[in-house]
């Protein structure tokens, strides 16, 4: 059986880590399949780099360090709950202007039936005016959705969670887990 | 048949506890030609899907891990963890009923092989 010299590991292994794959133990799996695979090629006669160029590039669709991108996905999402941009922001939405619709249905139930709809200006008046904030907010996304990308980009998943509390996964996450092929 | 991905997204946990639960360890390639030997090719597990799922379930104490040196590299075993085998179990139990529920939703006739 063909088996790969210790230059050609070491070419694969800082490739690996060249191309932007950190997690050591992650690394280390990516190796072996890697190396199994070009042993079992290279094996029959063919050629070494155009084997491993062959092979790695099976690995991702864009770049091999999407790999690591799940997997920190993966492990950060563990018991944290995971929210798109919009429904972050309906979050933040709702916690905004949350307390001041409570207030004024407090005022509605206390105030019994007879007052009917007739809710006083000091009691409506401040949700109006603190709603028009995360209003305006939701607004400028609706029309350029691209605006807070350098803090939250479109698509991205924002994990809400202990320590840190906001951790936000910009990258699309393309969760295709699955390849099938027509037999 | 070419199965589109939607109808087997959220899977490959299941198909990856199972396999540990039928074959004690197994590392990463061994796993995914396994797969592709059970289901004649049809199904294809990608490194991209494999690793972070097993580095996943790890994180989760479901499966252990166990280092060999193959030559100057390192190879990782994956086994179940006792948590993990009992979550094997609970996971092909869910998708079996989900099976027989789909069966019979949709009026399927079980083929006679």
């Amino acid at each position: 059986m063909y088996s790969l010299s210790e230059q050609q590991f070491d070419f694969i292994l800082s490739d690996i880590n060249a191309r932007g794959v950190r997690l050591e133990s992650l690394q280390y799996d990516l190796l072996d399949h890697i190396c199994v695979i070009i042993e079992q090629k290279v094996e029959k006669e063919e050629d070494f780099d155009q084997c491993y160029e062959a092979t790695i590039s099976a690995f991702y669709r864009q770049e091999l360090r999407e790999i690591e991108e799940e997997t920190i996905f993966l492990l950060a999402r563990r018991n944290r709950l995971t929210l798109s941009r919009n429904q972050f922001f309906l979050l933040l939405f709702t916690i905004f202007i949350g307390p001041f619709v409570s207030y004024d249905l407090a005022w509605l139930v206390t105030s019994g039936p007879t007052a009917g709809w007739n809710i006083p200006l000091h009691i409506w008046a401040p949700t109006v005016v603190y709603s028009l904030f995360p209003l305006l907010i939701l607004l400028v996304l609706l029309l350029t959705p691209e605006r807070l990308d350098p803090l939250i980009p479109v698509k991205s998943t924002v994990l809400l969670g202990i320590r840190p509390f906001i951790k936000i996964i910009p990258k699309p996450i393309d969760r295709v887990e699955i390849e099938t092929t027509a037999r | 048949m070419n199965y589109s991905t939607e109808l087997i997204k959220g899977t490959l946990k299941t198909i990856i506890l199972k396999l540990l639960a039928d074959n004690k360890k197994m590392y990463g390639y061994e796993i995914t030609q396994k797969v592709k030997e059970l289901t004649r090719d049809r199904i294809q597990i990608t490194e991209g899907a494999l690793y972070p799922t097993l580095h996943a379930l790890e994180a989760d104490k479901l499966v252990t891990t166990e280092t060999e040196y193959i030559g100057k590299r390192i190879r990782k075993y994956y086994s179940l963890s006792p948590t993990g085998k009992a979550q094997a179990r609970e996971k092909v139990k869910e998708f079996a009923s989900f099976m027989d529920t789909m069966i019979a939703l949709l009026d399927i006739k079980p083929k006679m092989t």
